[in-house]
């Protein structure tokens, strides 16, 4: 099974329109008297990738995961996996299986008859069943943890066993419901690239739910950003990042400062931004489509700015400003500072060096500056 | 800590011996030799072996045995069908009425609930032709009727208290809804159905007021029994009769309530034995 997966990091199957997705959702809503939980949803997934929906509590991320295995029933719209419609299809006939956040491991079963569950349910002879469990439980280092009792398992261990019965199926598709949600940090990094080992070796296409933006970051070949029930953006995490559609999106990940701003230029390779909320006209080394006269935003992430105590050799995009507050963070030092047109910015500047002979500080004036290409201009 | 004679601990003596004083006498008393109850001359079994002989008692203990037994389980069945409606069907019409009916026989006054049911049966006697007159028949349902309620409230606690993500992972497994009931719903509710049905059981063979209602000639049952001999003056085998219900009784619900405790405590029910 492993011949036919198609890695999502070297293809990116999303960018071919003659790829078949393998799952394809069109116009699918989900709505609770006049809550809209999910609304209108068109969203393409390819084989062999590891997608995130990612939002907020509420974003209807988990309704619409809950739609794709089954348990809740669409209002409109259709979903098809692997070209089969999903319409009447219940969930223990669906070719899916899905990671609860809970686990839900059966408490009166052992851990080898909870992952043996799924394949005893298709009839598999138990000699075959043994086998497959030693298997799978080998697979997620849980040998010789069969006999016991998901009361006797610690949290990082139940997960894998939560993943093991998951996967027992062969399914095509796994569906994680924040699979390290109730993992602590350092688990959680360590069981992330694990995740996406096993998601690689295995070949099979998982969506994953997730509310933490550094998971999504991580995990996945694509993120779909979800806000009251519709899509925000769907793109690579990369993607996401550096060229956010919205203010909604720049500011979802990762840290992010915006300035309002009034188209001034508007050129095929470049264009300016007079901005009074930061005190200058921002130059964008890049046309983009928009008309003199509009208002727009431009999002620029603190790393992607420089400061200085003197000003930059650069014709455009410096400022001044006083350094209100410096947070030293180890590998990354924060600085907050509030330009002269009042405007408060956060820029993070690396620690390269261990000893540094004259720090800015609090209180110091400083110039600060940026590339004309290092920030996004955003139309909402 | 001032004193150890808290007010605490003299409010809680003082409720135990208002409660089980009573109880305590009835039983020393049903050791008396004497023939007069308030009377104590020595210590004797005679009354347990007197009432051993007394053909009628046995008689009153078996139907009400019998009628424990059978409407216990018929009230079960019942009982948890109503649970897993009201808790796992979601929103339906006429839910909120359901959940009101199904707890209304618990503060329901007995002599109401058996008097309704005495001029239901009536009516249905003259209507149907069924059931023929009063008895076993008609105290069996009217006891599953009020028992019912009683282990709906108890099965439902417990599957509010269950994961349903159980059910659904049982289901994304594949197995059907079926197959999910046996192998998931079945083993986690098990002990609140073991403690319903005893609860069911204890309450139908305590039962005097509804029995009275719709009893009819040979159906008498041990509460009734009691009761007519009471009036006729206490006597001591009466007390023996009543201290051996008592042991029944709280067995019954001191198995129940242990079988609660432990299997919360586990937080896992007994094994479903195969998968």
């Amino acid at each position: 099974m492993t011949t036919d997966a198609i890695s999502p990091f070297i293809s990116e199957p999303w960018t071919d329109p003659s790829n078949k997705p393998f799952i394809r959702i069109r116009g699918i809503s989900r709505h609770y008297g006049a809550v809209k939980a999910v609304d209108n949803v068109d969203l393409d997934i390819y084989k062999g990738e590891l997608f995130c929906l990612l939002g907020g509590s509420g974003s209807g991320k988990t309704t619409l995961l809950r739609m794709l295995c089954g348990f809740e029933n669409p209002t409109a719209g259709s979903i098809e996996i692997d070209g089969q419609d999903m319409a009447h299809v219940p969930p223990f006939k669906r070719p899916v299986n899905m990671m609860f956040q809970s686990y839900a491991l059966f408490p009166h079963m052992s851990v080898a008859k909870n992952v043996g569950y799924g394949l005893a349910r298709d009839g598999m002879p138990k000699a075959q069943i043994d086998n497959r469990v030693e298997e799978l439980l080998a697979m997620v280092q849980m040998e010789g943890f069969g006999v016991r009792r998901p009361n006797q398992l610690s949290g990082g261990q139940r997960q894998r066993v939560a993943l093991a019965r998951a996967l027992a199926k062969k399914p095509k598709l796994l569906l994680l419901d924040e699979p390290l949600g109730a993992l602590d940090k350092k688990l959680r990094e360590e069981t992330q690239f694990e995740l996406m080992k096993l998601q690689e070796d295995l070949g099979v296409t998982f969506v994953v739910v997730t509310h933490d933006q550094e998971e999504a970051m991580t995990l996945a070949s694509r993120i779909a950003v979800m806000a009251d029930g519709k899509l925000a953006q769907v793109s690579t995490p990369r993607d996401v990042y550096e060229y956010p559609n919205s203010r909604f999106v720049a500011d979802f990940i990762g840290g992010v400062n915006l300035f309002e701003g009034r188209v001034t230029a508007d050129e095929e390779n470049h264009m300016k931004l007079q901005s009074s909320e930061a005190g200058l006209e921002i130059h964008v080394g890049h046309g983009v489509s928009c008309s003199p006269g509009q208002r727009m935003w431009y999002a620029l992430r603190p790393e992607k700015i420089r400061i200085a105590r003197d000003r930059p050799d650069q014709p455009f995009n410096v400022v001044e400003g006083m350094v209100e507050e410096v947070a030293y963070m180890g590998s990354l030092s924060v600085y907050r500072i509030n330009l002269d047109s009042g405007k408060q910015i956060k820029v993070t500047q690396p620690n390269l060096e261990r000893a540094q002979d004259n720090p800015i500080r609090w209180d110091q004036r400083v110039f600060v500056s940026w590339d004309s290409s290092a920030g996004v201009v955003l139309p909402s | 800590m001032k004193s150890r004679l808290g007010f605490v601990p003299v409010m809680a003596a003082l409720g135990f011996v208002f409660l089980y004083v009573p109880i305590i006498s009835l039983i020393v008393y049903s050791f008396n030799e004497s023939k007069l109850v308030t009377v104590w001359s020595r210590f004797s079994t005679k009354w347990y072996v007197e009432l051993l002989n007394d053909e009628q008692i046995l008689n009153a203990a078996w139907i009400s045995f019998k009628i424990g037994a059978i409407s216990a389980t018929a009230a079960l069945v019942f009982g948890t069908i109503a649970a897993l409606v009201l808790q796992r069907f979601g929103r339906f019409r006429g839910k909120t009425l359901l959940t009101g009916m199904v707890s209304a026989p618990l503060v329901m006054p007995e002599v109401i609930t058996g008097l309704s049911l005495l001029l239901l049966f009536v009516a249905m006697e003259s209507v149907f032709g069924w059931p023929a007159g009063r008895g076993l028949t008609t105290i069996i349902i009217a006891h599953t009727t009020f028992c019912m309620a009683f282990v709906a409230v108890v099965v439902q606690a417990r599957l509010a208290d269950m994961d349903s993500d159980q059910e659904e992972a049982a289901m994304d497994l594949g197995a059907t809804p079926a197959r999910v009931f046996w192998d998931i719903t079945l083993p986690t509710i098990a002990p609140a159905l073991i403690s319903g049905w005893l609860l069911a059981f204890t309450l139908s063979l305590d039962d005097l007021v509804i029995a009275s209602f719709v009893s009819g000639p040979g159906a008498t049952t041990l509460p009734m029994l009691i009761f007519s001999k009471v009036r006729l003056g206490v006597s001591p085998d009466v007390n023996a009769l009543a201290t051996l219900m008592i042991l029944i009784v709280a067995v019954g619900v001191m198995l129940a309530a242990w079988i609660m405790h432990s299997s919360k405590s586990k937080t896992a029910g007994s094994n479903s034995g195969e998968i």
